[in-house]
């Protein structure tokens, strides 16, 4: 027997929603209980939903709860707690630098304009490899969440989990043998590295859409790809923009390793730094390196608070 | 010479740059695992410390491993300091994380009527609410041991111990004839390692999650 997922519970909404936690596990209402003519089975797995809803419901509501207390999303903390730390640090290392005695071997690591271009060269790593990453890895969730292709989800989802026990620099070192030094191999070793998590993520946003969303849509007439224009990519926003601040974190630190294969970065300053066994060096890549990877993440988060859609927040 | 030749002929440095390896990402884990859920136990039960917590933590993953241990070795100097230290700083924010939601989540219910049968706050956390939460925070520490295997490939850079060598001795030796025998083989033994790790964490999970609460 077919039922309309609106058939489960009865009482009008208001009262769901007031349900206090104590509840949960008390008596069901009348129109649940036994007698109203289901089998013992059917019954048992009615139950089990109705108790998953108002788990859900519980939830949502904690969430509006906590979210009514601030109303804007994006306070003033938020926007100048991080850059003023960054900022901070950076000044005190660059006064620590003005005062510093620099011997011939660091002064020439740290060159006129070399320090300029290892930062140049980092962002552009980052920033290249982040947007390959996204225009690979989103629409192949997208695809592997459709119709036939559905079924090798789970083996891309295994794939990324064993590439997750893959040692970034391991990976790195074989593309640099295969393809030669330089920037080249060190952006496909970034973007391989940084795909699979991003696509695992997108997978899990479009596979925990409500069914019952999607079905309505079709339901109205919805073409496919009206269904997954306007109804799956919206609700999976967030989940999407978390996978692109992944991303984004993961390929700064992996464009550190980039100058292992030739390929420049700041990276290129801490190495020299060990090696050469000059800490002024070494300090000044790692702080800079820090530094954009803090900010690098205080922006996307900001991103991630910033475009998502309205509709997910306020569901009352 | 091909791979498993390679592998032959150097299978003792190999075997003990593996244990080394091993026993490292071990080491640290024990380490951060006890921290972790310390400062889980610490935190919980007030959002705003369990909020700064998390907000540490994350911030700490966030610092690419190279420049947190070029930052070490200023201060500690070359070898197994700066790699033990890293290792087990990168190793706590899975395991605070979800020990702080494993214990949150737990079903104040039962907490309730742990205490209504007279058990003492430190048998109710010991017995009722870190055996509830001991899933999630077994997630966090598998989560934590993969993510330390790839971060303790790089701590070889600063002469840390472990199969990173292998790998950093190919980098150095490229278009040799053993580059890309020695990367393979640093590679490949870091993801076996990874995958048996795996697979003793399902064990242990198998053994220690209590039977009532078993998905």
């Amino acid at each position: 027997m077919r039922r309309v997922p609106g058939d489960r519970d009865k009482r009008p909404p208001k009262e769901r929603g007031t349900r206090l936690p104590k509840d949960r596990d008390t008596k069901l209402p009348q129109d649940e209980l036994p007698g109203t003519g289901l089998p013992d089975g059917e019954r048992d797995y009615e139950e089990l939903l109705a108790r998953e809803e108002r788990a859900a419901e519980q939830q949502t509501l904690g969430a509006a709860a906590v979210r009514a207390r601030e109303p804007a999303r994006v306070t003033w903390q938020k926007l100048t707690y991080l850059p003023a730390v960054v900022a901070a640090v950076l000044l005190a290392t660059w006064i620590w630098f003005a005062t510093a005695d620099l011997d011939p071997i660091s002064r020439n690591a740290l060159a006129e304009g070399v320090v300029w271009l290892r930062l140049r060269q980092h962002v552009a790593l980052t920033v290249i490899s982040t947007f390959f990453v996204l225009i690979i890895a989103i629409p192949l969730g997208i695809l592997l969440t459709r119709g036939r292709m559905r079924k090798a989800a789970p083996f891309a989802v295994a794939l990324a989990n064993i590439g997750q026990a893959t040692p970034a620099i391991g990976l790195l070192a074989l593309l640099v043998i295969w393809l030669g030094i330089g920037q080249k191999a060190a952006l496909i070793g970034i973007i391989i590295y940084a795909v699979l998590p991003v696509l695992s993520n997108t997978i899990a946003g479009l596979k925990a859409n409500d069914p019952t969303l999607i079905e309505a849509a079709r339901g109205i007439g919805m073409s496919p790809l009206g269904v997954l224009g306007k109804v799956e990519l919206p609700l999976a926003v967030p989940l999407i923009l978390a996978g692109v601040r992944t991303a984004l974190v993961l390929n700064v630190g992996t464009a550190t390793l980039a100058t292992f294969g030739g390929g420049g970065g700041l990276g290129d300053l801490i190495s020299t730094g060990i090696t050469s066994q000059r800490m002024p060096v070494l300090m000044l890549g790692s702080v800079l390196t820090v530094a954009l990877a803090l900010l690098v993440d205080w922006l996307a988060s900001l991103a991630e608070l910033g475009l998502r859609p309205r509709g997910l927040e306020v569901r009352r | 010479m091909n791979f498993w030749e390679f592998v032959s002929s150097t299978h003792q440095q190999l075997l003990t740059d593996a244990y080394q390896h091993a026993s490292a990402v071990f080491q640290c884990m024990v380490v951060a695992t006890v921290l972790g859920v310390l400062i889980g136990v610490a935190t919980y039960r007030s959002e705003w410390a369990g909020n700064l917590a998390t907000l540490t933590t994350s911030t700490i993953l966030t610092i690419p491993s190279l420049a947190m241990i070029g930052l070490l070795i200023p201060v500690v100097g070359l070898g197994v300091p700066p790699t033990v230290i890293a290792l087990t700083l990168y190793g706590l924010l899975p395991v605070v994380r979800n020990s702080i939601v494993g214990l949150r989540g737990v079903d104040p219910t039962l907490v309730d009527a742990a205490k209504g049968i007279g058990m003492s706050r430190a048998a109710r956390l010991l017995r009722i609410e870190l055996p509830l939460a001991w899933p999630p925070i077994l997630t966090g520490i598998r989560v934590s041991t993969q993510m330390l295997m790839g971060i303790a490939a790089i701590a070889a850079y600063a002469s840390g111990p472990g199969l990173g060598n292998e790998i950093f001795r190919g980098i150095a030796s490229l278009g040799s004839a053993n580059a890309l025998n020695q990367v393979l083989a640093g590679t490949l033994g870091i993801i076996v390692l990874a995958l048996l790790f795996d697979a003793a964490y399902v064990l242990i999970g198998r053994l220690t999650i209590p039977r009532g609460i078993r998905a």
